[in-house]
């Protein structure tokens, strides 16, 4: 159970807030999307919740106990986070050494990190690639390839941090499958981070934030209800939901007035 | 141009060298580097280019391929070469004209000199080739482990070596792209007067700084959440093995070592 009450961080003293007295909840097991235009703050939440961003103002509980900068290293080791770019990421010079990366870290005895790696590149389908240089992949395998990395870790939370946003329909499509399994199969706590409504279908829980405020949450059937929050929050609607509200207002009778207005 | 220099590249392969142990690749490679000044006269340095030959096809690498990821380096030996032609004196003059004086012994200097180079160049490149970078940064800080006891923090400038061969075909590429981005909207990079040849380089190198500090912040980020905190409690994937093929490789450039010795005069 991740809690987070009140909070509030601003990167420069005078500058904007950029999370503005934010309060969540998280449920373990949970496949939780949080999704904003640029600058909503939905990275720099994860962000503090990793650790990365200090000096900030309100409190994040996990499990009940508070994170501090004394503890926040014991909790990385339940967290794990996939960025944007996975090119800046690698560190291992094939796909198998990078994703041993954080099992090193961690001190695991060799035996156990070897099984521990194909297990991941194994849940990614990635495991003929183990002896590849990761720079020699395409786009959307070498996102899986870091999504192996996270998941070697066996993090109880593990954070997308729009993973998926380089990546063609096809690639986004493939990583959402592969999410969709890790958490049927291992129950590990998501929290997808993106811009596209249309990615959010799979998940159990959404948070729709602008401008470092949460302006809904809820189930996903709640959050494509509330039609008028999500226009507000400057999202791009999904194809289908623009196709029913303008039949809804009816103001158009012919396919070539709809398709023009479209 | 820049995707074929082969500084920092790493071709995988099933090569007798490519399976030695990096570590034993590490001390060939130095023992060769003292080797070399062995050679003082033509019967050595024909050994040593027949050596380097025997190396460069057991190694299962292309010739012209190395020569030509070479050739960026080529300005080093010239100048080297030229330098030896015109300052180096004795034998017999060949050339003289006005300050300008070019001797025989200049001449041989500089072609002796320049083989040493080539050789040196072309044993560190096999060297990187045939051995990745997580391969050499383990070996470094293995070999480098004594030097821990007097504070010399090995794992971490093995890990900073690793990272900076792991980038550089990354920012290669991106040179390029900037490069064409730049070409695209009319600059010129290779006419021109070397004032604006030189100016002309400015708007590639600050694109390329930019992006470069913006992948190393990401890239510390990332291995920051991903639990690194330098060497302490680190365990290692990877296993270094010695066999007798590495024994064997570091015994016939000892015994190579000898041989030129004995051949010099």
């Amino acid at each position: 159970m991740i809690e987070i009450n009140n909070l509030t961080y601003q990167y420069q003293v005078d500058a904007a807030k950029v999370l503005d007295n934010v309060s969540l909840s998280f449920k373990s097991g949970d496949w939780v999307s949080i999704i904003g235009h640029n600058g909503s703050g939905k990275s720099t939440l994860v962000k503090i919740m990793m650790g990365i961003l200090e000096d900030y103002e309100g409190e994040i509980l996990i499990n009940g106990n508070k994170l501090t900068k004394e503890n926040i290293a014991n909790y990385r080791e339940k967290f794990a986070i996939v960025f944007q770019n996975p090119d800046n990421q690698f560190v291992g010079a094939t796909v198998e050494d990078d994703v041993a990366f954080g099992l090193e870290n961690q001190g695991v005895a060799r035996e156990e990190m070897v099984e521990k790696t194909e297990a991941a590149l194994t849940a990614v389908n990635m495991l003929s690639y183990r002896r590849h240089a990761p720079a020699r992949l395409s786009g959307g395998q070498k996102q899986r390839v870091a999504i192996a990395g996270a998941l070697a870790m066996a993090p109880d939370v593990l954070i997308l941090d729009e993973a998926t946003s380089m990546l063609d329909p096809e690639g986004r499509k493939d990583i959402l499958n592969i999410l969709e399994d890790i958490h049927r199969e291992r129950q590990t706590t998501l929290i997808y981070i993106t811009h596209d409504l249309s990615e959010i279908e799979k998940s159990d829980y959404a948070v729709i934030m602008k401008d470092g405020e949460v302006l809904n949450r809820g189930s996903i059937e709640h959050i494509f209800s509330d039609t008028d929050t999500l226009i507000k929050s400057r999202l791009v609607l999904p194809y289908q939901m623009q196709i029913s509200r303008a039949l809804l207002k009816g103001e158009y009778v012919t396919h070539g007035e709809l398709v023009e207005k479209l | 141009m820049l995707s074929n220099m082969l500084l920092g590249r790493y071709i995988p392969g099933n090569s007798f060298i490519h399976q030695m142990d990096p570590r034993a690749k590490i001390i060939s490679v130095l023992f060769f580097m003292v080797i070399v000044f062995f050679a003082n006269h033509w019967l050595g340095y024909l050994l040593l280019i027949l050596f380097m030959l025997s190396v460069i096809k057991i190694a299962q690498i292309n010739i012209f391929f190395l020569f030509n990821g070479l050739k960026l380096l080529f300005f080093i030996l010239i100048f080297t070469f030229l330098l030896h032609i015109f300052f180096t004196r004795g034998g017999t003059t060949l050339f003289e004209w006005g300050f300008i004086q070019i001797d025989s012994e200049g001449v041989i200097t500089g072609i002796y000199i320049t083989i040493r180079l080539v050789m040196l160049l072309i044993i560190t490149t096999i060297l990187t080739l045939t051995t990745s970078p997580i391969e050499l940064t383990d070996a470094i800080e293995n070999l480098g482990a004594p030097l821990k006891k007097i504070k010399v923090p090995m794992h971490e400038l093995a890990m900073m070596i690793s990272i900076s061969l792991r980038f550089i075909p990354t920012l290669m590429d991106e040179t390029e792209k900037i490069i064409k981005a730049q070409s695209a909207r009319g600059s010129t990079f290779m006419t021109g007067k070397l004032k604006s040849r030189v100016n002309a380089l400015i708007p590639i190198f600050i694109p390329l700084f930019i992006s470069a500090f913006k992948r190393a912040e990401e890239m510390a980020v990332a291995m920051e959440v991903r639990g690194y905190k330098g060497e302490e409690g680190r365990t290692s994937y990877r296993e270094l093995k010695w066999g007798l093929k590495d024994t064997s490789a570091i015994v016939i450039i000892i015994l190579f070592g000898v041989m030129l010795f004995l051949v010099r005069m």
